[in-house]
């Protein structure tokens, strides 16, 4: 269902420990522009619930959470341009 | 004995389900606050310690349990909880962090509790066994006896752990409800109730009723078992590690601490599975040493404190001992450090 959305950049943090997938994810946010989306890939099951709790909080757009496979998840963010 | 294996079984499983499905960890509740200013963590440890102080304080008052808190010891309680508090960052998860993650499949977990174990054993009885005994050197009061809140008061525990937690819990309440935040996001808002119990991670309340209650659980099961102490992870792992010990006998290894750890890791596997969050996670290799690095810092500082996370926070600060309270303070204190170090100034610099 979310196909259609084109992400501008790809970050795999799948196998990262706590808190890395986190800490990379947002730090590759900051650098973006507005309106760029980052698309990433996880595994670890803190993250997926961490990460987009607080990406909203910096003020970035949460497009959509997806499950892949098992724990594997596709979180796709906009970003709010805090370059 | 065959009491000591089904109840350390049982109320390990309860746990590392609990932990898995609440993602409950002390590292991520202290490090978060410093790192990425969430502090959902942060309140489910502290939900956490409410139950735990109030069940305790029934429990206490009825009989059931006689408090066993925690004695001071200045150096393993300033300095090795506060190198178990920079462990902890660099192994990415706290004692029950690390040991639930085991079960969930995650390779970095396993170096982190084998570097966490090793060095257990080196402190209590290896070459390290010299600076705990420094470090130990120091006792006040006298060793044998322990302060807490309720000596210092002068008052009897039962009634500073019961007051103590509705007043805290009261104070929490009504700050909560002054500040109501925003709407926090949740992907799983119209899930079932089963979905949201087995398939998607708890919300922090759940969570910390659950663990305040099993720890609430474990007290009497322990004393039952000869172990008067609620629940605790590092003993456990050294005792896992001793049965590879020629040096010590076999037996001394099958204990009540030793089969919750058990418990924890398959009672995690279980959660994992069901949800369909098991998989072997294999992290860059630089991060395999980084885990062991952090698991050995952890398990030298806790046998110097006589302690980790779980011991000394979730178990001894309910018990009110000083002891526990300064432990539990030098943790954080060493995790800011840590995280500071790691991520916050790094980051800042980009």
């Amino acid at each position: 269902m979310t196909e259609e959305i084109k992400a501008t950049k790809t970050l795999d943090v799948c196998g990262e420990i706590c808190p890395y997938p986190d800490v990379k994810s947002m730090a590759t946010l900051k650098k973006m522009e507005k309106g760029e989306v980052l698309e990433i890939l996880l595994d670890y099951p803190l993250s997926v619930e961490r990460l987009p709790r607080n990406a909203a909080k910096w003020g970035h757009k949460v497009l959509a959470v997806e499950q892949l496979e098992g724990p594997n998840h596709r979180i796709l963010v906009e970003a709010f341009g805090l370059k | 004995m065959t009491s000591a294996i089904l109840t350390g079984l049982l109320v390990g499983i309860a746990f590392g389900f609990a932990l898995q499905r609440g993602r409950f960890c002390m590292n991520s509740a202290f490090r978060d606050i410093v790192t990425m200013k969430d502090y959902t963590l942060l309140k489910t440890v502290a939900l956490a310690l409410l139950v735990s102080m109030l069940g305790f304080g029934i429990m206490a008052m009825t009989n059931i349990i006689t408090p066993n808190p925690k004695a001071i010891i200045w150096g393993g309680n300033i300095i090795g909880s506060f190198i178990f508090g920079i462990g902890m960052v660099l192994a990415g998860g706290c004692a029950s962090g690390i040991t639930y993650r085991v079960g969930e499949g995650m390779v970095g977990a396993m170096t982190a509790v084998l570097g966490l174990t090793l060095a257990a054993i080196a402190t209590a009885m290896g070459f390290l066994k010299p600076v705990k005994t420094a470090l130990q050197a120091v006792k006040v009061p006298a060793e044998g006896s322990s302060l807490t809140v309720a000596s210092i008061l002068n008052l009897d525990y039962a009634t500073v752990a019961i007051g103590g937690a509705i007043i805290l819990g009261l104070i929490w309440w009504f700050f909560a409800r002054k500040n109501k935040g925003g709407e926090v996001f949740d992907a799983h808002k119209d899930a079932s109730l089963t979905d949201k119990i087995f398939k998607y991670g708890w919300s922090w309340f759940p969570t910390g009723v659950v663990i305040g209650l099993i720890g609430i659980v474990a007290f009497p099961l322990s004393a039952a078992a000869g172990r008067n102490y609620p629940l605790g992870i590092t003993s456990g792992w050294l005792k896992i590690g001793q049965m590879f010990m020629p040096s010590v006998p076999f037996a001394d290894s099958l204990k009540w601490d030793m089969w919750l750890i058990v418990g924890i890791v398959v009672g995690a596997a279980i959660a994992a599975l069901i949800a369909k969050e098991f998989k072997v996670r294999m992290p860059p290799g630089r991060m395999l040493v980084q885990t062991f690095i952090g698991g050995a810092l952890m398990g030298f500082g806790a046998v110097c404190s006589t302690g980790c996370n779980i011991g000394h926070i979730l178990s001894g600060v309910p018990q009110l001992s000083i002891g526990s309270l300064i432990a539990g303070t030098s943790i954080v204190l060493g995790a800011w450090l840590a995280a500071y170090l790691m991520f916050v100034r790094p980051m800042a610099k980009e």
